[in-house]
C-alpha cells in the first residue's frame, strides 16, 4: 500500500475514534447498567454464532480477494 | 485468513465470546459492550462465562459455474467454550473439511478443469484471563491438508472503562504456513508463507439500543503466494493487507427485530480495493428467530491479473514477461451478491438448533465503482448450515 | 512506515480510555451512607423501605433479561427462609421496563420474599448500580452495609455471611 493511504487510513481511523470518545465523554449518551436490556439480547451480539463466522470467513476467503477486519492470528489453508 | 473472531446472529440463549476482537463486557448481566449477556456465559470484562456452551455444525458447500459444476465440501465442526473458574476461560473449536471436485486451471475454462480431492484438519484454541477492567487472551491455530499446513499464534487485550460502554482492542498475530509438493501442483519442494497481523477497536454502546464497532487490521506477509493449480501463476512474494471494517447492531422497540450492518473496506499491496456491505435482519417471531440477510462485495482486478482472450477459452497469454501474473478468476475485479436466511429454534432453556441457507452469485458486471473483469463465466455457490449449542 | 502510525493511533486510543475512565467512575451507594428510601409498587402492595426500618433488608436490582438473576432467586428463597425469622427482609427491584417481561420470568420462577417495580429506574439510579445484578444489605438503622455486584456460586457465601453479620449487630 502507498505511504499515503496508509497514513490517511490512519488519519480516518484516528478522527473516528475521537469522536467515540467525544461521544463517550459528552456523557449525554451514557447507558445505565439497568438500561442494557435490548443491548443484552442475543440479536445485539456482534459474534453470536462461532461455528458459523468461522465457516462463512473460510468461504469468503477462499472465493474473494479481501479478508480481515474482525480478528488476527486465525490460520490460513491452502484454499486461496 | 481465517480468523478466531465470530459474526453474527446465535441461538436465543446467546452464546459467552471470547474471541480476538470481541468487545468486553461486565460480567454484571447489565453491563454490555458487545451484548448477548442473556443467557449462558459472557465473555465479561471482569469475569469468565458463567456458563460452558458446547456447539457442533454442518456446513455443506457447493460451487458451479454454467456448464460445469466445481467444488463440493462437507464440513462438520465443533465448539467448546468453558469457564474455569471466576478468572479464566477456555475456547477451542475444530473442523474437519471433505472437499472434492472440478477447478478451472485457467479463467473460467471448463476443459482445462482439473479434478482433485482433499480434506483439511483445522483446529483453534485460545486461553483467556479476566482482569477488572481488562481481559487479556492468547490463542494458537493450527491446519493441516495434504499440500498445506498452517501454524498461528494470537494475543490480544481489551480494556474497558468503568461504565463498560466503550472497550478498546488491540490484538497481534503470527502465521506460518508450509506449501507442500503435491499431484497436479507446480510445487516443487516445500515454499513458505510468513505473515504478522494486527488490530486495533473500538466498541462503544451508544443507546439502549445501539452499538457500534470501528476495527482495524493490518497484516504484513513475505513468501509464497501463487496457486500452484493454476496454468501459469507467479504473485509477488509480499503482501501487505489493511482492513476498516465498521459494525452497527440496532434495535427497534416497534417491531422487535434489530438490524446488523456491516461495512468492510479493504486494500492490499496487490492494488486490490475492495468494499463490503452485510445487512441483517434479525426478527423474533415468538421463541423462534429469523434472519435473512443480503451481503454486496466488490473488488477491483489485483494489478497482475490477465484477461482472457476475448471468446475463447485458450490458456492466458503472457506477454512481454512481466514480473507477475494470475488467471485466477478470484483476483478479478468483481462484484458479488449473497442472499441468505437463518432460523434459529430455542429447545427449553439449554439447548438450540439453527439452519442457514445462502446463495452466492459473482460476476464481473456487477462490480460497484469500475469495470469489471471481462470473459469470466457467473460463478455461483449455495451452501447450508445445520447447527445445535447447548449451555451446561 | 504504516505500522508507526498504527501504533499511534493504539497508544492515542488508550491514553483516551484511561482518560474517559475517571469521568465516568462514579461512586455506587457509599457505605456506610444512609440506603436511598423507595416507595414501589409490590406484587400486591406498595414496598416501601421506610416500612422496613428495624429489619436487616437485602436489597437487589433484578432484570428479565439478566442471567445471573435467573441464578440468585432460589439463593434468595433460601436466604429469605433461613433468615427470615432472625429478622432478614429480602426485597428484590426489578428494573424491566415492560413489566409484561418482568411477569414472564416470575411466572416461571417461584418467589418467597418481596418484589418491587421500578421501570422508570429511579432507584437503581439513586443507589448509583455499577452493574446487573446489583444488591446491597441494609442494616437496623437503614445505612448501608455492604455492596455487591454480579451474582456467582462462588459469592454465596460471602454474601451469606455478611448478612449473618448484619443480622448480630442488630
Amino acid at each position: 500500500m502507498k505511504p499515503s493511504n496508509q497514513s490517511s487510513l490512519a488519519r480516518t481511523f484516528a478522527t473516528g475514534l475521537l469522536l467515540l470518545a467525544a461521544g463517550a465523554l459528552t456523557g449525554c449518551a451514557t447507558v445505565q447498567p439497568w438500561e442494557k436490556g435490548n443491548l443484552a439480547k442475543p440479536e445485539m451480539a456482534f459474534d453470536g454464532d462461532p461455528l458459523q463466522a468461522r465457516f462463512e470467513q473460510h468461504v469468503y476467503f477462499s472465493k474473494e480477494n479481501a479478508s480481515g477486519g474482525y480478528g488476527v492470528g486465525g490460520g490460513g489453508c491452502g484454499c486461496n | 485468513m481465517r480468523s478466531t473472531h465470530l459474526e453474527a446472529d446465535g441461538p436465543r440463549f446467546t452464546l459467552p465470546r471470547a474471541s480476538s476482537a470481541a468487545p468486553a463486557r461486565d460480567g454484571r448481566v447489565g453491563a454490555v459492550v458487545a451484548a448477548a449477556l442473556a443467557l449462558p456465559g459472557i465473555a465479561a470484562a471482569q469475569n469468565a462465562p458463567e456458563s460452558a456452551v458446547l456447539g457442533l455444525k454442518y456446513l455443506y458447500y457447493k460451487d458451479y459455474q454454467p456448464g460445469l459444476d466445481r467444488i463440493e465440501v462437507n464440513s462438520p465442526s465443533l465448539y467448546l467454550l468453558t469457564p474455569l473458574g471466576r478468572s479464566w476461560s477456555v475456547e477451542g473449536s475444530l473442523v474437519v473439511d471433505s472437499l472434492s471436485g472440478a477447478t478451472p486451471r485457467w479463467h473460467s475454462s471448463i476443459s482445462s478443469a482439473s479434478r482433485m480431492e482433499d480434506h483439511r484438519t483445522a483446529g483453534d484454541l485460545k486461553i483467556t484471563r479476566y482482569f477488572r477492567r481488562a481481559v487479556v487472551g492468547l490463542g494458537v491455530a493450527y491446519s493441516t491438508e495434504d499440500d498445506y499446513e498452517s501454524r498461528a499464534l494470537s494475543a490480544d487485550l481489551r480494556l474497558s472503562t468503568d461504565d463498560n460502554n466503550t472497550t478498546i482492542t488491540l490484538g497481534t498475530g503470527y502465521t506460518d504456513d508450509i506449501i507442500k509438493p503435491n499431484p497436479g501442483s507446480s510445487v516443487a519442494s516445500d515454499e513458505a508463507k510468513r505473515s504478522n497481523d494486527f488490530i486495533v477497536g473500538l466498541t462503544q454502546v451508544l443507546t439502549r439500543n445501539d452499538i457500534v464497532q470501528v476495527n482495524l487490521t493490518h497484516a504484513r506477509g513475505r513468501g509464497f503466494y501463487s496457486d500452484p493449480y493454476k496454468f501459469l501463476d507467479r504473485r509477488p512474494s509480499e503482501r501487505d493487507q489493511t482492513a476498516l471494517l465498521l459494525r452497527w447492531n440496532r434495535h427497534f422497540d416497534s417491531v422487535g427485530g434489530t438490524l446488523r450492518t456491516s461495512w468492510r473496506s479493504y486494500r492490499d499491496s496487490f492494488d486490490v480495493r475492495a468494499g463490503t456491505l452485510g445487512l441483517e435482519w434479525a426478527q423474533p417471531i415468538r421463541t423462534v428467530t429469523v434472519t435473512p440477510s443480503v451481503r454486496l462485495h466488490t473488488q477491483s482486478a489485483a494489478s497482475f491479473y490477465v484477461d482472457p482472450i476475448p471468446g475463447t477459452d485458450v490458456p492466458p497469454v503472457v506477454s512481454l514477461d512481466p514480473p507477475f501474473y494470475s488467471a485466477d478468476h478470484r483476483l478479478s475485479a468483481f462484484g458479488a451478491i449473497t442472499a441468505g436466511i437463518k432460523v434459529v429454534v430455542p429447545l427449553g432453556r439449554s439447548w438450540a438448533i439453527d439452519a442457514k441457507a445462502d446463495y452466492y452469485e459473482q460476476r464481473g458486471e456487477w462490480r460497484v465503482g469500475g469495470d469489471g473483469s471481462p470473459g469470466l463465466a457467473p460463478f455461483k455457490a449455495q451452501f447450508y448450515q445445520v447447527g445445535l449449542y447447548y449451555r451446561f | 512506515m504504516f505500522r508507526f502510525s498504527l501504533l499511534r493511533v493504539a497508544v492515542a486510543g488508550a491514553l483516551m480510555l484511561a482518560a474517559l475512565a475517571p469521568l465516568t467512575a462514579s461512586a455506587q451507594a457509599a457505605v456506610g451512607a444512609a440506603a436511598p428510601s423507595f416507595d414501589l409498587p409490590g406484587t400486591s402492595a406498595p414496598v416501601r423501605l421506610a416500612d422496613l426500618r428495624g429489619r436487616v433488608v437485602l436489597v437487589d436490582f433484578w432484570a428479565s433479561w439478566c442471567a445471573p438473576c435467573k441464578l440468585s432467586f432460589p439463593w434468595m428463597n433460601e436466604m429469605q427462609a433461613k433468615y427470615g425469622p432472625k429478622g432478614l427482609q429480602v426485597v428484590a427491584i426489578n428494573v424491566d421496563s415492560k413489566r409484561a417481561d418482568a411477569d414472564r420470568f416470575l411466572a416461571t420462577t417461584p418467589v418467597q420474599f418481596a418484589v418491587a417495580f421500578d421501570p422508570a429506574g429511579n432507584t437503581p439510579k439513586a443507589y448509583a448500580i455499577k452493574g446487573m445484578p446489583s444488591s446491597f444489605i441494609v442494616g437496623t438503622d437503614g445505612k448501608v452495609l455492604y455492596a455487591h455486584t454480579g451474582f456467582r456460586d462462588a459469592d454465596k457465601d460471602d454474601l451469606e455471611e455478611k448478612i449473618r453479620q448484619a443480622l448480630l449487630r442488630r
